[in-house]
Order: C-alpha cells, then structure tokens, then sequence
C-alpha cells in the first residue's frame, strides 16, 4: 500500500526531485520494533514493489531497503525507544543510509550514473521530508505490532 | 550464547537476502533493457497495476481540482487588480475628457477676433443667477485685469451682454436676454436700424425697425455700434420671424441669439486699447458676421 501510495500520490508531488518514502519509512520501524530480519523482509519486499511499480531494474529499491530495514533492526532495544524524536531521526539516518546505497548499487551495476551535487541536496531533502512522516507511521506500525502480539 | 545464534540468525538472513536481491539484479543487468519481471513480478503487477490506475486516476482528479481552485484564487486577485485599474483609468479618463473638453472651449473661444482697438481679456463663469427673473452672470475677471463697467462680453458665436459691475476681482454680466438689456442693432444684409431688447430667455425682441424695410427671417442681426457700449458687428442672433402687424408704424421681429448662454462656462470680455481712436464705420462691420451661427 506505501509503494501504491508513493508511486502513484507521493511522486507527484514537488520538491525539487526528493519524493517522500514511505515505504523506507516502514522498513526502518519496523527494524526498530520489530528486529533486524523483520526490518530487512519488510525493506526487501516493499523495495521490490516500488521496483515492480515504478519500472526500475528489480532489485535497486529492494537491496536498499533491505539494508536499511536490517541496520535500524541493529538498535532495536539499545536506545529509548519511548524518545519521541526517534522515529525522526531514525527515519533520516535511515534515509541517508538506504539513499546512498541505491546511488552506489546504480553505480556498481551500471544502471545510472550519479551526479552528487545535485544527489545530496535532494538526497537531504527527501531525508526530512521522511523525518516528518515518522512519527505517525511508527504510531502505526507500533499498533499493528501490539494488535498482532496480543492477537497470538 | 543465545545472543551468538540469534546474531549468527541475523547474519544469515541479511546476507542470503543480500545474495537474492544481487542475483535479481544481475540477472536483470544482461537484459536488453535491464528489467525481467518474470511470472510472478506480472502476477503482483496484474493485482496492483489497476489498483496504481485507479490512484493516478485519483490523483489526476485531485490536481485538476487543485489547479482549478488555486486558478479561481489567482483569477479573483487578477480580477480585483484590474477592476482597481479600470476605476483609476476611467477616473482618469474622465479627467482627460474634461480637459479635452475645455482646450475645445478655448479653442472656439480663440476664433473670436476682437475689434481693432479692442484687447479681449479671458474670463471664466463663475457663476449664474439662480434667479429666473434676471439673466446676469459672474466672471473671474476684473478691473485688476482691466475690466470696466459696460464693456461688451461676447463669445465665439456672439455677443452675450455687458459688464454692469466690477469688483477687482470679479464682474457681473448682464446678459442680453435679460429683459433690462437693449441694444443698438442693424440687419446685416439690408442695413436696417433696430433695437433688440431681452425677453429673459434665447428669444430677443427686435423693435423700431422701418415699415419698408427689408427684412426677412434668417437674417443676421449685428450690433450698429452705436450707444458707445458693443463694437460694431458683433453677431448678436438671427431672426426668426416678422411680426407685421397692420396699421403699425414700425415692424418687429423675434431674434434667436446666436451665443447660447444655456451652457456658457468662459467668455471674452472686449476691454478698450488705451490709444483707440472711435470706431470707424467702415473698420469694423460685420467682422465677425458671417462666419457665426452655422454661416
């Protein structure tokens, strides 16, 4: 549903080239609450449908996520997870990490060139961009978490 | 221990997902353009390719109505710009129009040629008589602008009255419409003396003209300069009909002024050249005749 969402609302709107992320987003929360493999299946996946809806190569979007989803997994419990700044701060490192990786697997397989004066600005951009969506798809993710743990 | 086989999990699964996704990719980089979505890649797109449609649709819609609305907001400022501008322009134009007017009410009044030995002062009408029994006006010239009592006020179509007061500043004008004004007139075609005294309106009465004369309708009436007030051939009106009564002495007849003082709004007062000798009798007929009231 994030990538429909993104690929069809969110990349219309304007922001010189940066495009809100919400699937990056729920990968990260869900690394953050739910571990790093649940945060790694949930990048890899919901990369691969931004991949299959967008018309990429299969896989950018995936591996990016992945990764992302699996590093934020890493500090899962060893920070506060009550700070009600994290799912900001969370969702811009994530952002930064999982944006650079993408650059770098066009590079490496040849699938697009970089220009990184025009990438990091935009790259900044959709970072904070992300911050501000957070909070309330942590509340969510969070949610379904609980609702699923009191479900089983 | 727990920790290392949970660590050990974790590694696992990230570099097996690693492994799947770089395969997927370069599998995919041997392609001619780059992309395989093989059978179940079209499998999901057949379930969310017309859900993605429907969204677009969706978002279509939504920047239309976006666009639209914030084209009404753009379109209001426009409007309230330009309705700012069309008051300030008419208003302008209306400014314009009345000075346009006015050079128009100066030229005509340029037209009129004084008399030899006669300056003309410019005067505005400042003001009328609200009284309707008395035809008199007042002017923004006066004896500071060597204004005098009697001289003779005239405008390009005519001769309208006489100064009867003057202040420094400002004259009174008898208009010769008013019933108290009489002046000396001849016809211009057939030389015929008269008297045209004032009925209070644009119709004068001309008396004492002889019983042989000839006179007829339409014929211009100008001053005789006789009297010492009006120069000679000033136009004073045209004569509209001859009342020949029988068994009277003289004729009479109804003079149509030539200078309507309906809508008067600047005058020539004619002031005397300080070395002006008497008028002539032959130096001033009938200047201005002839080229007044639709001549």
């Amino acid at each position: 549903m994030a990538a429909l969402v993104q690929t069809a609302w969110l990349a219309r709107l304007p922001g010189v080239g940066a495009v809100i992320d919400p699937v990056l987003v729920l990968a990260v929360a869900t690394g953050f609450l739910r571990g790093a493999e649940s945060g790694a299946v949930i990048g890899l996946a919901g990369g691969l449908l931004q991949d299959l809806l967008s018309g990429g190569p299969l896989g950018m979007h995936g591996l990016s996520k992945l990764v992302a989803g699996f590093g934020s997994g890493l500090f899962e419990r060893s920070i506060y997870i009550e700070n009600p700044f994290l799912p900001a701060v969370a969702a811009f490192a994530g952002t930064l990490l999982g944006e650079a990786l993408l650059n770098v697997i066009g590079v490496v397989t040849g699938l697009g060139s970089v220009s990184w004066t025009e990438a990091v600005p935009r790259v900044v951009i959709q970072a904070g961009l992300n911050s501000v969506i957070a909070p309330p798809l942590f509340r969510g993710v969070r949610s379904l978490d609980e609702r699923f743990e009191r479900q089983h | 221990m727990f920790d290392v086989i949970i660590a050990r999990r974790r590694i696992a699964v990230l570099v097996g997902l690693i492994l799947f996704t770089l395969a997927l990719l370069t599998s995919q980089v041997r392609s001619a353009d780059r992309r395989q979505v093989g059978p179940l890649g079209t499998a999901v797109l057949t379930v969310l390719l017309p859900i993605q449609t429907g969204m677009a649709h969706v978002a279509d819609a939504g920047t239309r109505w976006w666009r639209l609305y914030t084209e009404i907001g753009r379109l209001r400022q426009e409007n309230a710009r330009l309705r700012s501008e069309v008051e300030r322009l008419s208003q302008d134009l209306t400014v314009v129009r009345e000075q346009a007017i006015s050079a128009r009410r100066m030229e005509r009044l340029l037209e009129f040629r004084p008399q030899p030995g006669y300056r003309t002062v410019a005067a505005r009408v400042i003001a009328r008589d609200a009284e309707r029994w008395f035809s008199t006006l007042l002017v923004d010239r006066g004896s500071r602008d060597g204004v005098r009592r009697n001289a003779a006020v005239a405008t390009a179509d005519g001769v309208i009255g006489r100064v009867i007061e003057v202040t420094p500043t400002a004259a009174r004008v008898l208009l010769i419409g008013d019933s108290r004004s009489a002046l000396s007139v001849i016809v211009q075609r057939s030389r015929e003396a008269g008297i045209v005294e004032g009925r209070g309106g644009e119709m004068l009465h001309l008396k004492y003209l002889s019983r042989t004369g000839d006179v007829a309708a339409g014929d211009l009436v100008v001053t005789s300069g006789l009297g010492g007030v009006f120069p000679r051939g000033l136009v004073v009106g045209r004569i509209v009909t001859i009342n020949r009564e029988p068994g009277a002495l003289q004729l009479e007849a109804e003079v149509k002024s030539a200078a309507s003082v309906a809508r008067l709004e600047e005058v020539v007062i004619l002031r005397e050249r300080a070395d002006r000798g008497g008028p002539g009798p032959n130096r001033m007929a009938g200047q201005a005749a002839g080229r007044r009231c639709g001549d």
